[in-house]
């Protein structure tokens, strides 16, 4: 198994890792950050950086980070900001942090904080940039409540604009941002998906019979994002039509953690599962035209719909994927026990 | 030797012809010109030169060729010299032939002109003779032309007077024929002389005339009387004039009453027949069909029978030729009418033999008008109406079929009280699959039956009949996996429109249902279809209306594979839905307490109660519907196979630790690696179709979900103990429902770990404390149970 080996391997993270994300504001360098978890000792953040032969994943810094790390983002406008979640024990907390000037000495300095994301009274879940430029503000996600804040860079203040909670009955996990709309935001409650408008914050629509492990907006088209769900696998949505989804796919055999389209081609669609596999899937979303006009009979049985491969070659279960917005044809995954490995799928892109 | 020859009849010819310049016989002016131009030394043209002609000679030639050619001129003109003289000879004889022959002539003519005198004379004398003859005959002779046409006349006149006795005669033979021809003869007559000397004639006659056309009426009428004198009489009417459309239209209205009471007879028929299939036992269909076959009126009063229509049209067809577009509409109308009775009555379920005995006797009737009747084309106006009868009826049984294999599959949604439950999803099971492999072998016997038929009618359509059971076929399994989709709730996507499908939703669908859909799909992949494919074979193959091109409507092996993909489908849909509920209950056991503030484990936790109840449904379903494994220790190789990789292990990590110092990394690395081939070859393995595949899968389904919670928390060091508490519990029960105690162990060993991953303080439970807790539990979850029973 793993002679078929053909990513390139990155084993510089020692400890246990669940978060990596793509470095999308960095134009000059593919390179990914990945935050690793551990309970026990310090905590690091790599930058890592795909050689430009991209034959070698070299470890470009290497921060320590206070507590361990359940939720990673970079920024998507400039390429030394990033985010994180973290809990120690009881705390949690989630901040921004930028890599300071390297000049050369690579070795473990240490991060700048900018801000800290301070009014959580639940365990936060996560952090989300608006993904489609520069915006100053950020969403926080925490079990009950969802938090707009204004971030001053420059000042390091971080304000809370508006607040919205879900209440008791609701426990979210997750969410994502729609990169078509700034005042669109999808959030992952126990058993539905929930839609607000940030302007007024309030709940604009739902999804219902979604137990969504992870969610994503599909970059180039409006209205459509792609679910993971523990039993239905993976699932498109139209959310014009959230009764019914458009597609399913099977999905992994255990869990299905955490699902990304390609950010250039967005048919392709990577998922990555507690089976400890990376599913590349072909999934024509319904263009424009036949979203309204072809019933959904045919759709799931088009036979363009499939799996492309099964990147088999992990160790223990993976909750960490990202495309490279540089190169939209590599991606890098990360799984529990630390191993980044970064595949090309250049062989399945159709022209 | 042809030169010479040519060239003699050229002056022959110009010697006899008028015009000099035509001796050249081919082209008059045209040819004298390219003469002119012709070569000086060419001696026959008629501008011969003889001065040029020698000069040239005597440039041409030598001396030797000049003699020779003297000498050939010497004797050319000696030649010539003779042919002239011949000439002339021949001239000179023809002329003096000419000469005698006239002179004889002359001698002849001398003699005739006295002949000639005398023959007039006698001419003479001889008309002068008959002109006294005639002269004194010519009075007498005016005398009897004159009594001749006077007897004429009073014999014309004697039959008009006789006319009205001669007509009563004939009227009173039947002889309406001659009646009608006395009557045509005189009519002119008496439209001369009518009004004056014959008044009382002509009136007599046309009193006579009227009774004929009475009579002749009522002869067309009478249906008793020959069709010949019928269509005689017609002509007979038509020669006096008589307006016969007219007739012709009450005839035909006549017809379509008596057609109109057998198509009423027919609804009865029908009506009754229904009424009797709805009433009565099966037996009596045969009855029905008898009353079909006879067509009689209950009542008996007037015997109405198609073969009668027959016969009246075929009188009709020579009474009135013309007729003949109004008598095709009506008959196509009345069949029209009957085969719409029968597919009336296949939209019911009915038999083939039913279905064939009705086509058979509307063929008979059928048949009996073709031949009365061609150009009606009722038989193809039949093959039409069989074509879509049968294939209506094809596609009724199957939508029939598909009907009863719902309902048998819905014998197993209602669970009413636990004694019956243990096996309704067993006889679910057991019954549908009867349902589709008898129902299918049932409804190819039926078809069979259309096929093996002589009628001629179906003959025609037994290549469409093949298709059609083909394509029956392949609509039918494809509607069947359709159903079996919407049937857990997965409709939807193949039932857009119907709204009863939607309402199904995923949890309320029965996981047991679930089950027996994924078995049933492989009977029907292994059993059921290879056995109608074999049924096809033998007795459906060709067909081949539909081209070949589209190759054979039923494709087996596209059906297999749909129902293999279904089956599996099915199978990882139950274990889905099973680990799903299970997934539930796991995940509000790990989010609710609060983990790093865990008290000490007092008990094992409850939520192992739950679980292990929750596996126990699990295995009372599955022991209902799928067979055992046979080989039933075979997963132990496996897992040996798997704890020999982690044993293994061991070098590995002795070389990774070499190369790593750091002393936490090497552990959790060899953590890793200890795991990694276990955990592929035990969790992920495709499932099977036997019990402990399904189990063992969803146990470890379950052991990876809690695996996973447990890495999402973070616990204290009582939290970690609770942990380690009810896996320690759970091991063994969980070994009584699979045999594969090494995966089993190996994954409560990974849960275990991964607690103490996520531990701050990882120090477990002490052996006898963890033996006691787990023996007071066992002790009174087995009193719990004798009290249950004893209640």
């Amino acid at each position: 198994m793993r002679g078929a080996s053909t990513g390139i391997v990155y084993g510089g993270l020692k400890y246990q890792a669940r978060c990596i994300a793509d470095v999308k504001a960095d134009t000059d360098h593919t390179s990914f950050l990945a935050g690793t978890l551990s309970l026990k000792e310090e905590n690091e953040v790599h930058l890592i950086r795909l050689s430009p032969p991209g034959s070698e994943l070299v470890c470009e810094g290497l921060f320590y980070h206070p507590n361990e790390i359940w939720d990673l983002k970079s920024c998507p406008f400039n390429p030394r900001i990033f985010s994180t979640v973290f809990t120690l024990g009881e705390t949690y907390g989630a901040s921004v942090w930028q890599i300071p000037e390297l000049n050369g000495q690579s070795n473990a300095p240490q991060l700048e904080q900018l801000v800290s994301l301070n009014e959580h009274s639940f365990k936060i879940k996560c952090v989300l940039w608006w993904p489609s430029g520069k915006y100053d503000k950020l969403i926080s996600i925490d079990e009950g409540n969802l938090f707009l804040w204004s971030i001053d860079a420059s000042n390091k203040m971080a304000k809370v604009i508006s607040q919205e909670s879900v209440g008791m009955l609701h426990n979210l996990s997750g969410g994502a941002w729609d990169p078509h709309d700034r005042n669109a935001v999808a959030g992952i409650c126990d058993s539905s998906l929930e839609f607000w408008d940030l302007r007024t914050m309030k709940k604009t629509s739902s999804i219902e019979q979604a137990h969504a492990r992870d969610v994503e907006y599909n970059p180039k088209k409006q209205h459509l994002l792609v679910t993971a769900e523990d039993v239905s696998g993976i699932r498109l949505w139209d959310l014009r039509r959230p009764k019914f989804p458009v597609k399913e796919l099977p999905g992994h055999a255990h869990w299905t953690w955490v699902i990304r389209h390609n950010p250039e081609y967005n048919e392709l669609i990577l998922s990555a599962g507690t089976d400890s596999t990376v599913n590349l899937w072909l999934a024509h979303p319904p263009g424009a035209d036949d979203s309204i006009s072809e019933s959904p009979v045919d759709s799931p049985k088009r036979p363009k719909d499939s799996l492309l491969n099964s990147y088999t070659d992990y160790e223990d279960s993976v909750y960490g994927l990202a495309w490279s917005t540089r190169e939209p044809s590599v991606f890098a995954s990360l799984s529990y026990d630390g191993r980044v490995v970064v595949e090309s799928v250049k062989s399945y892109i159709r022209k | 030797m042809d030169e010479k020859a040519k060239r003699t009849r050229e002056l022959l010819a110009s010697f006899y012809s008028t015009d000099p310049s035509a001796g050249g016989g081919a082209g008059v002016g045209s040819a004298a010109s390219p003469r002119k131009m012709a070569s000086p030394d060419s001696i026959n043209s008629p501008s011969f030169d003889p001065d040029v002609y020698m000069s040239l000679l005597v440039q041409k030639l030598n001396l030797e060729g000049l003699l020779q050619k003297h000498v050939e001129m010497a004797a050319e003109i000696k030649n010539l010299d003779t042919d002239l003289q011949m000439l002339v000879y021949e001239n000179y004889n023809k002329f003096i032939n000419a000469t005698d022959t006239i002179k004889r002539m002359k001698n002849n003519i001398v003699g005739m002109e006295a002949n000639m005198e005398q023959l007039l004379a006698k001419i003479t004398s001889v008309q002068s003779k008959s002109d006294l003859v005639n002269t004194s005959l010519f009075e007498k002779r005016e005398h009897i032309e004159k009594l001749h046409r006077t007897r004429n006349l009073l014999r014309k006149v004697q039959f008009i007077y006789d006319l009205p006795t001669r007509l009563a005669k004939c009227i009173k033979a039947e002889a309406y024929a001659d009646a009608v021809r006395f009557f045509i003869g005189s009519k002119p007559i008496f439209e001369a002389y009518g009004d004056s000397s014959f008044q009382d004639c002509k009136r007599a006659s046309e009193e006579a005339i009227d009774l004929v056309i009475k009579n002749l009426q009522a002869k067309i009428y009478s249906d008793s009387e020959p069709i010949e004198a019928r269509a005689e009489a017609v002509v007979l009417l038509k020669q006096l004039n008589f307006p016969v459309d007219s007739l012709k239209t009450k005839l035909l209205e006549k017809l379509e009453d008596y057609l109109m009471t057998l198509q009423d007879e027919h609804k009865e028929t029908g009506a009754s027949a229904l009424d009797t299939l709805e009433t009565s036992e099966p037996s009596d269909i045969g009855k029905l069909s008898d009353t079909i076959l006879s067509l009689k009126t209950p009542t008996g009063t007037h015997m109405v029978s198609v073969g009668e229509v027959s016969k009246i049209i075929r009188a009709y067809l020579i009474i009135f030729p013309d007729s003949e577009r109004r008598l095709i509409e009506l008959i196509q109308e009345l069949f029209t009418k009957r085969y719409g009775i029968i597919e009336r009555r296949v939209k019911e379920r009915m038999t083939s033999a039913d279905i064939l005995k009705m086509i058979r006797v509307i063929w008979e009737d059928v048949t009996l008008m073709d031949e009365v009747l061609a150009e009606a084309a009722l038989p193809a106006f039949s093959l039409e109406a069989a074509r879509s009868i049968i294939r209506q009826f094809i596609s009724t049984s199957f939508s029939h079929l598909l009907l009863e294999v719902s309902e048998a599959l819905a014998k197993s949604q209602p669970m009413p009280k636990k004694g019956s439950e243990e096996s309704s999803l067993q006889n679910a099971l057991e019954g549908s699959k009867k349902v589709v492999i008898q129902g299918s072998l049932d409804l190819l016997l039926e078809f069979r039956q259309l096929l093996d038929d002589n009628l001629e009618l179906l003959a025609k359509l037994r290549d469409l009949i093949v298709d059609w059971v083909q394509e029956g076929f392949q609509g039918f399994f494809q509607k069947l996996d359709e159903l079996f989709l919407a049937l857990c709730g997965r409709g939807y996507i193949a039932n857009p429109d119907s709204s009863v499908i939607d309402a199904i939703q995923v949890d309320k669908v029965q996981t047991g249902l679930v089950l027996v859909l994924a078995q049933l799909s492989v009977f029907i992949e292994q059993i059921a279809i290879p056995k109608i494919m074999e049924e096809i074979a033998a007795s459906f193959s060709g067909g081949g209306a539909r081209g070949y091109e589209h190759g054979p409507a039923f494709v087996p092996g596209e059906i297999c594979r749909i129902f293999r993909s279904a089956g599996e489908r099915f199978l990882l849909l139950y274990i889905n839905m099973k680990t799903q509920k299970i997934s539930i209950l796991l995940k509000k056991r790990f989010t609710t307490p609060n983990w790093i503030k865990h008290k000490e484990p007092r008990e094992v936790h409850m939520f192992v109660d739950l679980l292990l109840q929750e596996l126990e449904a699990v295995g009372i379903e599955v022991r209902q519907i799928l067979p055992q494994g046979l080989v039933r220790r075979h997963r132990h190789s496996d897992s040996t196979g798997s704890t020999n990789s982690s044993r293994s292990n061991p070098t590995r990590e002795d070389k990774l630790t070499r190369t790593n110092t750091q002393r936490v990394r090497s552990q959790f690395l060899e953590s890793h690696l200890a795991k990694l081939f276990e955990q592929k070859m035990e969790i992920f393995t495709k499932v099977q179709y036997t019990q402990e595949s399904v189990i063992s899968t969803v146990i470890k389904f379950c052991l990876k979900s809690l695996q996973e919670f447990v890495r999402l928390q973070t616990f204290n060091r009582s939290g970690f103990q609770q942990i380690q508490l009810d896996i320690e519990f759970l091991k063994n029960p969980l070994k009584e429902f699979v045999d594969d105690d090494a995966a089993i162990d190996f994954l409560l060993k990974e849960v275990i770990g991964a607690a103490h991953e996520r531990c701050l303080d990882p120090i477990p439970l002490e052996a006898p404390i963890l033996d006691k807790l787990i023996s007071t539990k066992i002790s009174k979850s087995r009193e719990e149970n004798q009290s249950s029973s004893l209640a």
